[in-house]
């Protein structure tokens, strides 16, 4: 065993914590500098779910004063975590005893432990989505809003409509043919791609940017390319355009314009058949469904502050045997099957409420690790402060 | 002469008081003049989502547009209440106040000041330039606000400031027409003008007579009338107002009145101050009298510091009465409440050590913050309502106020590290004792803090899973949070490793400074700060300046020990 402990010690070191604990911060710094310039979601994977980074320089320096290239590769959060993780559990391996004493930094480091694998599990498994729903309609399905889809709906069958998705990540491939091996009742080919998009009207359009498109929605309006919603600014959503051409056979149907801005389908008709297309964010259908019967904004009197926004729904689950109203507010979510649903945002006309949708497998461990943390802090400094106390008294 | 130590506080503090109580019998007395402003200044009106006294919104007002609450009346400054009233009754002359304040000079050359010193502008002056200004916010507002360049910024401002003034005397703003019987509204004073433009009228209600017979009399300078229909109508609210909730009764309108023109954050300020520089001749007086000059100064202090508590509590504490909420709500009270839970903390310290330079450094963290308070408060009123997100009592009485503790104590350590290193080495003040005891101080605090801000930072997450089902989201506030903890954290193991001792953990204290100041403001200056021309934005440049200051500090923290002038 003594080998092991030999082996343990330069794990175990006080030395590679006080390192890693600036390597943290350093990342944490740059993670949050990165996010002035790309979105929140994307500096979360590149920076603190990766195991290396390659950090931009230019991200320390604003552009204003001085252009910088280059960039620092740098251990990313997952490679600090897990050497986090090592480090104390290599430390307290070799250092183990059991005294009052040490009762308290146990107990403490125990819980940073499972904060470290809570913020795993999180990463790893937990999943968001949207779900909007209209007053008086129903929804069964959650959006994905970090990632889009081209569905390619065939509602010629009375019973149900058939869907064929095609995933965001495919589009992404500009020139790229989808849909050629009989997958899909045409081929199409991606002729430009925005992860990020603005639409611009039928009044702002120019002839030039209408004539992008040759059928539907394109011809009144167009999409063009906006940076990727970024965290500091409080947008979180990339809402995600293309201009896809549409072939049968080397004949071509049509470019299209689709667009997540867009909310409805636009049919496209091959041999007489009609299907409808629309680039959407992905959809996970789920055993239940919520209507909304009312959402409400209160607003303080003469002025735009929301006071408090709420949605009341009915939740059905005939699997569950569930069937009744709940109100859905500000710090009030709604938890059904292993979900959590909390009051996000509303429609521009305040008739449709959004709700977010999260998935965490790992939701309580944050709590508990919390809890022991505290717990663990308070003991260890509560027994020095009182040895102190009793030194000065004496 | 002997007893130099036991009358110098007693008078010390004997003065204080005296011109607290002045200030105090000041704040009570009726206003100058014959015109009944005191109690016309009562009158509730609901404004931002706040029902409040009719001197509040005015002082509000006029310090969004002119930076004070007072205006250049025609003899000395008037109060806002009275620029307020002049304004309704009287347009056309309170047109011709200078009440707009302009900074930018190529904003005060686009309105032709010819003047070099003058920074306020009256409507008058400003009127022929209209369209000129308009058209210039309108190319400015193409831009978005954090990518502005600081002419847009102060041509969007003066735009938006035209603007209020023009709703307020267009009787729009605030709602002060109080309802008074089962189904009116607050409405705004326009919606009783028979010529008023748009909106449902409500000219027949109680409220709404009453309140155009009171304009009337003071337009006419009937101050007998207009005091006996303010007090009239005030009665009337007293019992009768409709009030949908907690937040749309008027609660405590004389008392918010009177702290207004008490004003206890400036008072404890100035305490704060004249007790920093009596402790700083406590300490220079520590080698030629240390038996009776030195104790003198520092007891005087102290009474100065435990008198400027008192009527900071009471600031403190009248804003919690006020609001109905905790002591932290927004940037503003952050800092009047990060300084409240400094000094006893320091006070405790100061107990423990009996050194006196945490004397000084208590009295100085009082009146820092409360300045910074202070320049927090341009924009308004510092009672506003929250978003409904922030709309809950608990998680502000418990995440927002720890993690305040966390961000006070991370700053108390490395402000004592300052004086440490600071007294240290350029001094002998400190040999002895004080060497020994301030390191062990600077540990304590490290150790407290390390708890506050965790359990504070955990505390948001739990809020955030509650509220929106993420408890980390990396987003740049939690990120600020999270850089405390773990600076704090680093400094601790380091020290337990064996890595630093006394003066490398006073130099780690005082870089702690940067992280919290960077974690408490840079993280809001974010978009502003790094993006566009943040180095020309004054609370970047004050941030930047505050930054660099600290790495001096630690620098000479780093001089080695044998060159330090105190010794243990």
């Amino acid at each position: 065993m003594r080998s092991l402990a030999e082996l343990l010690k330069p794990l175990a070191s006080l030395r590679l914590s006080v390192v890693l604990f600036a390597l943290s911060m350093f990342l944490i710094l740059a993670g949050t500098l990165a996010q002035t310039s790309s979105g929140v979601w994307t500096v979360v994977d590149e920076y603190f779910r990766s195991l290396v980074v390659a950090i931009p320089v230019q991200i320390f320096v604003p552009e204003k004063v001085a252009r910088v290239p280059g960039v620092l590769p740098f251990p990313g959060g997952l490679t600090l975590g897990v050497l986090l993780f090592v480090n104390l559990l290599a430390a307290h391996a070799v250092r183990f005893k059991l005294s009052w004493k040490r009762s308290g930094m146990i107990v403490t480091h125990a819980g940073v432990l499972l904060l470290l694998v809570g913020e795993f599990v999180t990463g790893a498994f937990a999943r968001e989505g949207n779900m909007s729903i209209r007053e008086g309609g129903s929804s069964n399905f959650i959006e994905d809003t970090r990632s889009a889809e081209l569905a390619v709906v065939d509602p010629n069958d009375p019973g149900e409509d058939r869907v064929t998705v095609v995933p965001a990540s495919m589009l992404a491939d500009a020139g790229a043919d989808l849909g050629g091996d009989g997958v899909l009742p045409f081929t199409v080919t991606v002729l430009e791609w925005m992860p990020n998009s603005r639409i611009v009207g039928p009044m702002q359009a120019s002839p030039a940017q209408r004539a992008r498109a040759t059928v539907g929605a394109g011809l009144e309006m167009a999409a063009v390319p906006a940076p990727p919603a970024n965290g500091v600014d409080g947008a979180t959503t990339d809402f995600p355009s293309a201009y896809i051409q549409i072939k049968r056979r080397g004949e071509v149907l049509g470019d299209y314009l689709v667009s997540t801005w867009l909310n409805t389908a636009q049919p496209v008709v091959v041999d007489g058949r009609r299907y409808d297309i629309a680039l959407r964010f992905e959809r996970h259908y789920k055993p239940y469904s919520l209507t909304l019967v009312d959402f409400r904004h209160d607003r303080f009197v003469g002025t735009e502050t929301a006071r408090n926004f709420s949605s009341l729904v009915r939740l059905r689950d005939e699997g569950a045997s569930v069937d009744r109203e709940v109100l859905i507010s500000m710090n009030n979510p709604l938890r059904h099957a292993g979900e959590t649903f909390y009051q996000a945002s509303f429609s521009p006309d305040e008739r449709g409420t959004v709700l977010q949708v999260v998935r965490n497998p790992g939701w309580l461990l944050p709590y508990i690790s919390c809890t022991m943390v505290t717990i663990g802090m308070l003991v260890h400094f509560g027994v020095r402060f009182a040895g102190s106390v009793r030194r000065k008294v004496a | 002469m002997r007893r130099a130590s036991l009358w110098f506080p007693l008078l010390v503090a004997l003065v204080a008081l005296a011109a607290l109580g002045r200030s105090l019998a000041r704040t009570t007395a009726p206003t100058s003049g014959s015109m009944p402003l005191d109690r016309i200044g009562l009158l509730p009106v609901s404004a931002g989502g706040r029902t409040k006294p009719l001197d509040t919104f005015a002082r509000n007002t006029l310090l969004r547009l002119s930076g004070r609450q007072t205006y250049e009346a025609d003899s000395g400054q008037g109060p806002a209440i009275e620029w307020l009233l002049e304004l309704w009754t009287n347009p056309e002359r309170s047109a011709g106040r200078r009440v707009f304040r302009i900074d930018h000079p190529d904003v005060r050359s686009l309105v032709g000041a010819t003047d070099e010193k003058r920074t306020r502008f009256s409507w008058s002056e400003l009127s022929p330039q209209f369209t000129e200004i308009v058209r210039q916010a309108e190319l400015a507002s193409a831009v978005e606000r954090k990518r502005q360049d600081p002419f847009q910024r102060q041509i969007t401002d003066l735009y938006g400031k035209l603007a209020e003034y023009a709703e307020v005397r267009a009787l729009r703003t605030p709602y002060a027409i109080a309802p008074l019987a089962p189904g009116e509204q607050w409405a705004p004073l326009v919606a009783a003008d028979p010529r008023g433009m748009d909106g449902p009228r409500v000219a027949d209600t109680e409220s709404a007579r009453a309140l155009q017979s009171i304009l009337v009399s003071y337009a006419r300078g009937d101050a007998e009338s207009c005091r006996a229909q303010v007090d009239a109508y005030l009665s009337a609210i007293d019992t009768r107002i409709v009030a949908s909730d907690a937040a749309a009764r008027p609660r405590g309108l004389g008392f918010e009145v009177a702290m207004s023109r008490f004003e206890p954050f400036y008072q404890s300020a100035a305490l704060y101050l004249g007790a920093f520089l009596l402790a700083c001749f406590g300490l220079l007086a520590g080698p030629i009298s240390p038996d009776r000059w030195k104790p003198a100064f520092l007891r005087s202090a102290l009474g100065l510091i435990a008198i400027a508590f008192v009527v900071h509590t009471v600031g403190l504490a009248g804003r919690i009465y006020l609001q109905g909420r905790p002591p932290v709500t927004n940037l503003y009270s952050s800092a009047v409440f990060i300084g409240w839970a400094c000094v006893p903390v320091a006070l405790l310290g100061e107990w423990f050590s009996r050194i006196g330079v945490l004397t000084i450094a208590t009295s100085l963290i009082g009146f820092a913050t409360l300045v910074v308070a202070h320049n927090l408060s341009a924009s308004g009123d510092t009672m506003e309502m929250m978003q409904a997100v922030l709309d809950s009592n608990f998680w502000l009485a418990t995440h927002v106020v720890v993690v305040t503790i966390g961000y006070s104590a991370t700053f108390l350590a490395g402000f004592i590290a300052v004086i440490y290193a600071l007294g240290g080495v350029t001094t002998r003040l400190l040999s002895g004792e004080p060497m020994k005891a301030l390191p062990k101080m600077i540990y304590g605090v490290i150790c407290f803090a390390t708890v506050a801000s965790f359990v504070g930072t955990v505390l948001g997450g739990i809020w955030a899973d509650q509220s929106w089902g993420r408890f980390w989201g990396w987003d740049p506030k939690e990120n600020g949070a999270a850089l405390i903890v773990l600076w704090n954290l680093m400094i601790l193991h380091a020290r337990w490793g064996g890595m630093i001792r006394e003066r490398g953990t006073a130099a780690l204290a005082i870089a702690g400074n940067i992280v919290t100041a960077w974690s408490w403001f840079g993280t809001n200056m974010l978009g502003v700060g790094l993006h566009s021309y943040g180095f020309m934005d004054s609370a970047v440049f004050a941030l930047a300046a505050f930054c660099v200051a600290q790495l001096v500090l630690v620098a000479v923290a780093l001089v080695p020990a044998a060159r330090w002038r105190s010794a243990a």
